[in-house]
């Protein structure tokens, strides 16, 4: 299969976000990471676009993405003060997104900031 | 972020000549930031590129930066805050007892040529890791080097930045600053957003027990956190959002599978500096991004009635 090839690619594995990276991929896996460090060659080739895990887990069972959006809405809204935490290893876009899911079950929003 | 003196890698690479790295290992932590923006690259004001720069370390013990550092120097472990109101007395020209600073594990002659350093550098950056913010003194560290930071302005161009970990964490601060004004920490339970570290920050909240769901995206807690922390998020319905099924995953009553940041999920991402760049994702994943996921279920959560402070 001929190799996609994706310049200035962004790595966002540590605080450096090296955005000079040139990636080499198949089409399910990337196969080179030129300019990366030993770091970010071992994040770019460990995740791949391969469907390993299912959509998603309810109580350990395999269920749909629609039933795990019900049922996490459910638990999110009964709560009296949910917790949105992480947000390190995620977009700009899905912060914001979560400060305002934050907002409307009137939780509290954390990173790693605080640990 | 609180008057902290800063500026981007970009002036470092340019204009730097004294670099102290201070409780960090960017040799293994940040293999490129000595290659990319600080210590190797030729800069407009700093032509020769390394020969024109200058490199301590300051860490409790030799990691392999050391071996990058013109002067590695040697503190005793929780020592940091101390080192550094030495170095802010010695800048201003004040007496300090060497007896005082021999408990640092440094000699005063030792500190007294880092202050001369600092006050002949051109441009001099500190920049800071957990080794000096997560150690006894946590933020009152940070808040000394901050200050020493500032106070070298008085002698010359000097500014503090900290090394951040995790890819997008920097980006976390700065979402949160813009939207509710605070960093981290955010207790909105009120309809209006309420900042108080060591109140609302997850590990406090967690020991105590105080949340009863989570939704975790973008971190594994269930590997990093205090037992007792992780122990309370078995307890209570915690969702979790990420790539892989994780450790946090395994102890979770929900966990969607969602598209790896900049890999298979576009956006945005903020560097150390507070530089926001564009990803350039390489493959197409067949799960949906976090961004979605998470739009998803507060459409869900919007659907139900209407919650207002203190009805529940």
């Amino acid at each position: 299969m001929e190799l996609s090839i994706t310049k200035n690619a962004t790595c966002t594995f540590c605080g450096c976000v090296c955005d000079d990276i040139e990636l080499h991929a198949d089409g399910e896996r990337i196969v080179e990471t030129k300019r990366a460090c030993i770091l970010g060659e071992a994040w770019f080739k460990n995740h791949t676009a391969e469907r390993l895990y299912p959509d998603a887990l309810i109580d350990g069972q395999p269920a749909t993405l629609d039933d795990a959006v019900e049922a996490a809405a459910e638990y999110l809204y009964n709560a009296h003060l949910p917790l949105v935490y992480g947000l390190s290893n995620v977009t700009c876009e899905a912060q914001r997104e979560a400060v305002a899911l934050a907002e409307l079950i009137g939780g509290v929003v954390d990173s790693h900031t605080s640990l | 972020m609180g008057g902290k003196v800063t500026c981007t890698l970009g002036e470092v690479k340019n204009r730097a000549d004294l670099i102290v790295y201070w409780g960090g290992n960017p040799a293994e932590c940040h293999p490129r930031h000595f290659t990319k923006y600080t210590l190797t690259q030729k800069g407009k004001f700093v032509p020769k590129g390394r020969k024109d720069r200058t490199m301590i370390l300051v860490d409790i013990r030799e990691t392999p930066s050391a071996k990058a550092a013109d002067i590695f120097l040697q503190v005793r472990p929780s020592k940091d805050f101390e080192v550094l109101t030495t170095l802010r007395a010695l800048i201003k020209g004040q007496r300090v007892s060497a007896e005082t600073v021999a408990e640092t594990g440094l000699t005063l002659e030792q500190l007294q040529d880092f202050a001369e350093r600092m006050k002949k550098a051109r441009f001099g950056v500190l920049f800071f890791g957990m080794g000096l913010s997560m150690t006894r003194g946590k933020h009152m560290n940070s808040a000394a080097l901050l200050s020493l930071a500032a106070e070298l302005n008085a002698f010359t161009k000097f500014v503090a930045m900290p090394m951040r970990g995790h890819g997008n964490v920097t980006g976390g601060d700065v979402v949160m600053r813009w939207t509710t004004g605070y960093p981290f920490g955010v207790n909105l339970s009120r309809g209006y957003p309420r900042f108080n570290p060591g109140e609302f920050s997850t590990v406090d909240l967690l020991l105590r027990g105080d949340n009863d769901a989570a939704l975790i995206l973008g971190a594994d807690p269930g590997a990093t956190m205090p037992q007792p922390a992780i122990d309370h998020l078995a307890r209570i319905p915690t969702i979790v959002l990420d790539p892989k099924v994780t450790h946090t995953s395994r102890l979770a009553r929900v966990h969607i599978t969602t598209a790896a940041t900049g890999i298979s999920a576009p956006g945005t991402v903020y560097r150390m500096d507070e530089i926001p760049l564009p990803l350039r994702p390489a493959l197409k994943s067949p799960y949906p991004t976090d961004e979605d996921v998470v739009r998803r279920i507060y459409k869900a959560v919007a659907k139900k009635p209407a919650w207002f402070p203190g009805t529940k």
